[in-house]
């Protein structure tokens, strides 16, 4: 059984290219595909995290611009996807909105773990039990073979609900810092914030691009000095929305080595 | 649908004509694109027909006892049970409802303290999508008042069963049609019997029947079958369109109605049969598409709302017939348990990597060969077999293949 996990799933980590380009159209979401020779690394980026924390919203937001104003619960996984420039390059994000309920992710939301080049974690910042489930969100990924050096950043949603903020920016910035994650508070809705939300996977986005290694998770044995440091940031620098995350990102990268970033 | 004053008319309801219905969803009916002319003729054909099936159904209700393999044959066949007032009357027969005895709501604190609540009240707020565009807000809301209680009527009554996302969209289909305690008798029959398996505490059984797709796949069409698996889709991508029978996927509720005539009148695994239906319809598309996972995903996941329904409900009863689930049991269990053991070797590379961590344990044993549901329920399956067989109308091409 296992030589032929091998062999069918051969973990193919690396990002790989592609000869057509998709084009995503805002108004259906329907995905129209576009023949274009173009070569474009493409990264898979899993959202995880509970039920109603806004991962369908987030990830609507970044891939179609704008708030959906009609959501639905998530059966299964979803998947959405964009082009995005960093750095001269062109890179293909596609973000695997997963269900929330505790029954999916059990059997079914493995097969989507699978060749992931970088995880979100998300909790609603208004519901103190999205973010208590963290932990748990954290080792089942940790589970599905996850190699710890992958890029993963926590993102409390729901940021302009601010008088019904339950969880404590210090309190998940603790608990950020002892994941070695950046954390990032944010808000799918609020149209102010829709930079920063862009800013956010473009910062994934950034991270992917330059960490070198793509190694297959479970083969990577982490080398700390291999994983370049305190890159992803640069090219923000001088946008609007670049202090935001600075200073949500402070603190995060740096001291301990296997964040990846 | 159930804001309109129920009728019993087709034309008035389901007419080719009827006016909110976009253009292709009416073409659709008809599976084929004619003339203006000849297009006239067949849309008079399809009313003369459509009027006498309804006529039909009504006889065969007004008669005291109800012969239900008729009323199941009317279902099934094309149309379906045509109008919202013919469902009303038709669907407790078919799920054998007593409309006298319906287990009365208990109190909304036993309701509310439900493990489930939470998530069931989660899923309805974001449910608007299922109801008609021009629905009045106070009649919205009070419907979404009735889903959550119809939900965990259910729940309530049976501990056994665990809510999943998606039930809610099951709900909601026949809530827009027959009123509360009416939709509550109606899912709870289902809950226990066609959507007994999604209603397990965890997903082990809905995995096991979604693994009968692609067994199904392979004995109708080898080439797509390898494309697919050479892709590794998966099968999440049509997880959503069998364990809420299509009414999360399309827009068109006049479909979704349609097909729910049909699943009601039909074995348990028929959703599975009718997702093999469209995936094969699309064959075309899916080698236009790369052989990427996440391509196919994003093509399939899709339902696009003018497929030929009818023609694709014939051809998911072809495929039954043709192949039944007893021949597909095997292979579908050996996928099953290939996967489990994927599972368990990826858990152990982890296991291995992540020694260190003692807080990462395997799930307890794994029980490889559970049977499901409808495997015990085979007995059901050979009522509906033998229905198929005796129907010879329109539905005559499946005899021949039945064996
Ligand atoms: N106030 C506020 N509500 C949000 C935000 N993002 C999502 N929501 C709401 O939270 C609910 C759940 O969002 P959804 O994206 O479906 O959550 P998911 O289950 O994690 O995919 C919906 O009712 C959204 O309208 C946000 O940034 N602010
Ligand atoms: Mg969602």
């Amino acid at each position: 059984m296992s030589g032929d996990l091998a062999s069918r799933h051969s973990y193919d980590e690396t990002p790989h290219t592609s000869r057509s380009e998709m084009v995503e159209s805002a108004e259906g979401g329907a995905v129209q595909i576009v023949e274009k020779q173009v070569q474009r690394r493409i990264f898979k980026i899993i959202v995880i995290g509970d039920s109603n924390v806004g991962k369908t919203c987030l990830t609507y937001r970044f891939c179609l611009g704008k708030f959906p104003d009609k959501t639905e619960a998530t059966i299964g996984v979803d998947f959405r996807e964009k082009a995005v420039h960093v750095d001269g390059e062109h890179l293909k994000l596609q973000l695997w909105d997963t269900a929330g309920q505790e029954r999916f992710r059990k059997s079914m939301v493995q097969h989507y773990y699978r060749n992931v080049h970088a995880v979100v974690f998300v909790y609603d910042m208004t519901k103190m039990s999205s973010f208590e489930n963290m932990p748990q969100w954290i080792e089942e990924c940790d589970r599905h073979n996850l190699n710890k050096s992958i890029p993963r950043i926590l993102v409390g949603n729901k940021c302009d609900a601010v008088d019904r903020v339950a969880v404590n920016t210090n309190l998940a910035q603790k608990f950020a810092d002892s994941h070695n994650m950046p954390l990032f508070e944010t808000s799918a809705k609020d149209d102010e914030k829709a930079n920063h939300v862009d800013a956010i996977f473009m910062t994934v986005a950034h991270k992917l691009k330059n960490s070198k290694p793509m190694m297959p998770p479970h083969l990577a044995d982490f080398v700390p000095g291999e994983v370049p440091r305190n890159v992803e940031y640069i090219s923000l620098r001088g946008s609007p929305h670049h202090r935001g995350l600075q200073t949500a990102a402070r603190g995060q990268c740096g001291e301990k080595s296997d964040c990846g970033c | 649908m159930s804001d309109e004053e129920p009728s019993s008319d087709f034309d008035q309801e389901h007419s080719e004509g009827a006016g909110d219905q976009p253009e292709n969803a009416r073409i659709s009916l008809q599976e084929q694109e004619y003339s203006p002319k000849v297009n006239g003729r067949l849309q008079r054909q399809h009313r003369v027909f459509y009027q006498r099936k309804a006529k039909k159904i009504e006889q065969i209700l007004s008669k005291d006892p109800v012969d239900i393999a008729e009323l199941r044959q009317q279902s099934i066949s094309r149309g379906g049970l045509l109008t919202d007032d013919l469902r009303r009357r038709a669907w407790p027969i078919l799920l054998n409802v007593n409309v006298k005895n319906i287990t009365p709501k208990p109190e909304a604190a036993v309701l509310q303290g439900h493990r489930d609540y939470r998530q069931v009240v989660l899923d309805v707020e974001r449910s608007l999508r299922r109801f008609p565009p021009g629905m009045e807000e106070q009649h919205r809301l009070s419907l979404q008042d009735s889903l959550v209680d119809v939900i965990m009527r259910v729940l309530v009554k049976h501990p056994e069963l665990y809510y999943y996302q998606g039930f809610h969209d099951i709900c909601v289909t026949f809530l827009l049609v027959v009123d509360e305690d009416m939709a509550f008798a109606l899912v709870e029959k289902l809950s226990l019997g066609h959507l007994r398996d999604y209603m397990e505490a965890t997903m082990e059984r809905t995995t096991q029947v979604l693994n009968y797709l692609q067994p199904l796949l392979k004995k109708a069409n080898p080439e797509l079958y390898d494309y697919l698996e050479g892709a590794e889709l998966g099968n999440i991508f049509c997880l959503s369109w069998i364990i809420t029978w299509f009414g999360h996927v399309l827009n068109d509720i006049k479909s979704i109605l349609r097909i729910y005539d049909f699943f009601i009148a039909c074995h348990a695994l028929m959703p599975i049969y009718l997702t093999a239906a469209v995936v094969l319809y699309r064959e075309k598309e899916i080698f236009e598409t790369e052989q990427e996972m996440p391509f196919l995903h994003a093509l399939l996941s899709k339902v696009p709302d003018n497929l030929p329904f009818e023609q694709l409900l014939s051809n998911a009863g072809d495929l039954y017939i043709l192949y039944p689930p007893v021949e597909l049991a095997n292979e579908a269990l050996k996928r099953f348990r290939r996967a489990q053991a994927q599972a368990a070797a990826r858990k152990q590379l982890a296991l291995q990597k992540n020694a260190q961590r003692k807080s990462i344990l395997p799930d307890g044993n794994v029980t490889f060969a559970k049977v499901t549901w409808w495997m015990l329920g085979a007995v059901a399956s050979v009522a509906v077999y033998a229905l198929y067989s005796s129907m010879d109308w329109d539905w005559s091409s499946w005899i021949s293949h039945g064996s």
